[in-house]
């Protein structure tokens, strides 16, 4: 393997102990995705909300309607671990977006696209036309941008393949757990977003909404999770199976350390499958679907717990002798825990604030 | 240098502009915006002025959509494209200011919740609550830029980082402060300048004057603010960086044409501004699109003017353009340079022009295009082989005054002193330097009539 592609590492200490950045680019990035979930899935299953046989405006609605701030919320959570990442591990990840550059460039355009046919979808709805094609050209971007990502991800990740990428970009696709692994966060998004959709409705309908629309749009999201959690299964043994044979070795020789979330993940996964089959009718069962939210985030934190060791796996033979120099930055670190808490607290305030307070009657609105 | 290259043909350069400059306009309206709009909402508030309320309401859809959508993937895209053209620069920064750049994602959070909220509980909650609001962006805007204008600075003027390698002294460098007095300016202007768009649509001719006026007043106090703070910021920089573009012979002619554009342009936009605030009944659609793209065109003239200065470095007196480090000259000297640059060497056959390639590659490659930006072969030309030789050896000479600190005070390289000011040294062996000699002699239109004429 041509290690000595592997740039040297950056002269510069380490600005604090490598388990709190690990510790940091684990809780953001599975934020992160919680909204990169929402907004892929919830853009599939709007593009999708034609096969449903009930509430097809509905489902359209509340995903465009939500995708107007979670994609903000999804690129702004996606700046930390993008930060974390370059500290830890910057001189694989520079190599590999640099080798697909291009299409690392291009996720951006991608990404401005889908935003804004997002909004145009959104106007088209309030207006009460049809925004089907839309949705569709925004999924298909979306669904570009997770296939950049995973290629990233998996080039960062084997410096063994470099060589080959840079003679042929196209190469970046060769490799026999990028189908896996994409399919796997595809059907985790619409997963999430079947829940979503489900829970969503449930909520409308005890407030009184429109039960027929309502029960469209929780059987269509309770029927999307099922069929995506059945899929995932066969999926995540087949992404397992064909991790490379060290790295499959190493994992699974890693005890409790690696197992236990692997196995929480898996299981609630069936526990997921086994509710979801449980409900025939969204409305009358209200705690099944939240359980059914309850579980898809569950796993989804379990399978990054994973996806995180299985990295240190990837990654052991190229980092092995690395010297990493730590020279920890307190002031700066406290200076951002100190903003940090104050950003999250003042949020909680205006989220809090905004939900609850309401002018008296005979009182003007803002 | 350790990195692989990506062959841009505008240059990569050039593509860092294009993303950083679009982003800047929109960004720092964005920061400008917010305070805007919580002043006219609360003047709307206290005087019960509809018409100012409209505006804010109108201004505040504006405002999610140019700043948290264009402004935050368009952020990320300096994120992507300076992690693509300079990935030893961009790893040094996130090395020394990883906290940095953390508290400010903090701030950006608050920003981009507070937008949205503001933005969906109009007609919902109670003034107070909305301005609260609103104000709570205006601050986590502005925090932002105080944190972020730090490490941008950082870049031109790191100051006693140099001796100390101190985050605080990192931040808190020479021109920090007159570029956030500058910045300021701009984030002011621009809110007076976007915002008079919408202005424009209130339909009450007679509600109408007051808005602009107040915006015109935005708008000079903004330019104003940044014209001071650009002349602070011409004031603290070093000799060696004035020398680029300031002077009667100024070592870089294009930025200072770039600089006198750049006063021209406020000027030209104060007097449109003046004659927004004397005449608001005239200033329509014509005169604010002049107003905003005199604003831009000192803005983003200023941007390419910072850029510029910097040069031969990407951050100054510490790290080339070309990813190589002061401190590491003497080394490369000795073991050569394409012992690093493994990717530049990649493929290359043990021939003399394969090896200069490589060297190419590089060393120049980060600036230098073949045909495109900057060609080289349009530069190699006009040179003879001595010349060239020449030109190399006194690279290379210039590399020991680098690395010995002949020119350097206190951290600081005058590197006006120097042939060669605007380019990094020749690092390497001789060999390495006789290779990049042949190879760019190959580049020459007349190479190959010569090759075959021996032949």
């Amino acid at each position: 393997m041509p290690t000595s592609l592997i740039p040297a590492l950056d002269p510069a200490p380490l600005p604090g102990p490598p388990w709190l950045f690990q510790v940091l680019w684990v809780l953001t990035f599975f934020i992160h995705i919680v909204f990169v979930n929402t907004v892929l899935g919830g853009t599939l299953l709007a593009a999708l909300a034609g096969f449903a046989r009930g509430g097809r405006r509905e489902t359209r609605t509340l995903f465009v309607e939500v995708n107007s701030w979670a994609i903000s919320l999804a690129i702004t959570f996606g700046i930390a671990p993008l930060l974390f990442i370059q500290v830890v591990l910057g001189r694989f990840f520079y190599t590999a977006t640099i080798l697909v550059a291009w299409a690392w460039l291009g996720m951006l355009v991608l990404l401005t696209v889908g935003y804004y046919l997002n909004y145009i979808a959104k106007f088209r709805l309030r207006a009460g036309k049809g925004a089907g094609a839309v949705l569709v050209v925004e999924a298909a971007c979306f669904m570009a941008i997770a296939g950049i990502q995973v290629t990233v991800n998996l080039l960062h990740l084997q410096p063994g393949r470099w060589g080959a990428v840079a003679d042929n970009v196209w190469a970046a696709l060769a490799d026999r757990t990028f189908a896996p692994r994409y399919l796997h966060f595809l059907l985790a998004a619409v997963a999430m977003a079947g829940a979503l959709a489900a829970w969503v409705a449930v909520r409308r309908a005890a407030k009184g909404g429109d039960a027929a629309a309502c029960r469209g749009m929780a059987r269509f999201g309770i029927r999307a999770a099922l069929v995506a959690t059945l899929f995932q299964l066969v999926d995540g043994f087949w992404l397992l199976l064909a991790l490379p044979e060290e790295v499959l070795r190493s994992f699974m020789r890693g005890g409790a350390v690696t197992m236990a979330p692997l196995g929480v993940g898996i299981m609630a996964g069936v526990l997921l499958l086994v509710v979801l089959a449980g409900i025939s009718d969204p409305l009358a069962q209200p705690a099944r679907v939240r359980h059914v939210a309850e579980l898809v985030v569950g796993a989804m934190m379990f399978m990054i717990v994973t996806r995180h060791q299985l990295r240190d796996f990837y990654l052991a033979s190229s980092r092995a002798g690395e010297q990493v120099v730590v020279a920890p930055q307190i002031g700066p670190l406290a200076l951002f825990l100190g903003v940090f808490v104050l950003c999250i607290g003042l949020m909680v305030w205006a989220l809090v604030r905004s939900a609850k307070d309401r002018p008296a009657p005979g009182e003007r609105a803002a | 240098m350790d990195y692989p290259i990506w062959n841009l043909a505008m240059g990569g350069g050039v593509l860092i502009g294009i993303v950083a400059i679009t982003h800047v306009l929109v960004s720092h309206f964005a920061v400008g915006g917010g305070f805007a709009i919580a002043v006219i909402e609360t003047l709307a508030v206290k005087r019960r002025n509809p018409a100012l309320r409209a505006l804010a309401k109108r201004s505040s859809l504006m405002l999610i959509l140019v700043s948290t959508v264009f402004g935050a993937i368009s952020g990320v895209g300096i994120w992507v494209t300076i992690g693509l053209v300079q990935p030893a620069a961009t790893s040094a920064l996130i090395h020394n200011y990883v906290w940095g750049w953390a508290a400010e994602w903090g701030f950006f959070m608050l920003e981009v919740v507070t937008a949205l909220l503001y933005y969906a509980t109009w007609d919902k909650v109670r003034p107070r609550t909305h301005l609260v609001i609103i104000w709570l962006y205006a601050f986590a805007a502005y925090m932002s830029l105080v944190i972020i204008q730090g490490i941008l600075s950082f870049m031109l003027t790191p100051g006693r980082w140099l001796e100390t390698h101190s985050f605080w002294d990192g931040i808190f460098n020479p021109s920090y402060l007159p570029g956030l007095v500058l910045r300021t300016g701009i984030c002011l202007f621009l809110a007076g300048a976007y915002l008079t768009l919408a202005a424009l649509r209130e339909p009450d001719r007679q509600a109408r004057v007051p808005m602009i006026r107040l915006l015109a007043g935005f708008q000079i106090a903004g330019i104003l603010l940044a014209y001071g703070g650009y002349r602070w910021w011409e004031h603290v920089l070093p000799g060696s960086v004035r020398a680029i573009f300031l002077g009667a012979n100024p070592l870089l002619p294009a930025l200072a044409s770039t600089r006198h554009l750049v006063l021209w342009a406020l000027a030209a936009y104060l007097l449109v501004a003046l004659f927004a605030a004397a005449s608001p009944r005239l200033h329509l659609w014509p005169t604010a699109v002049v107003a905003m793209l005199v604003g831009f065109a000192f803005f983003g003239g200023y941007e390419r003017l910072r850029e510029g200065a910097r040069k031969p470095f990407v951050i100054r007196d510490f790290m080339f353009s070309n990813g190589i480090l002061i401190s590491e000259i003497q080394d490369l000297d000795q073991r050569g340079v394409l012992a690093k640059a493994v990717w530049a060497a990649r493929g290359s056959d043990a021939s003399q022009e394969a090896k200069g390639r490589a060297v190419f590659r590089a060393e120049c490659a980060s600036c230098h295009t073949i045909d495109g930006y900057l060609s080289i072969r349009k530069l190699v030309a006009p040179v003879d082989p001595d010349m060239l030789n020449g030109i190399l050896a006194t690279m290379h000479e210039e590399g020991n005054e680098y690395a010995t600190g002949t020119y350097t005070h206190q951290g600081h390289v005058a590197t006006d002193k120097l042939d060669y000011p605007l380019m990094p040294p020749l690092v390497g062996t001789a060999a390495e330097q006789e290779a990049l000699g042949a190879y760019l002699l190959t580049l020459k239109p007349s190479h190959v009539a010569e090759a075959s004429h021996a032949n």
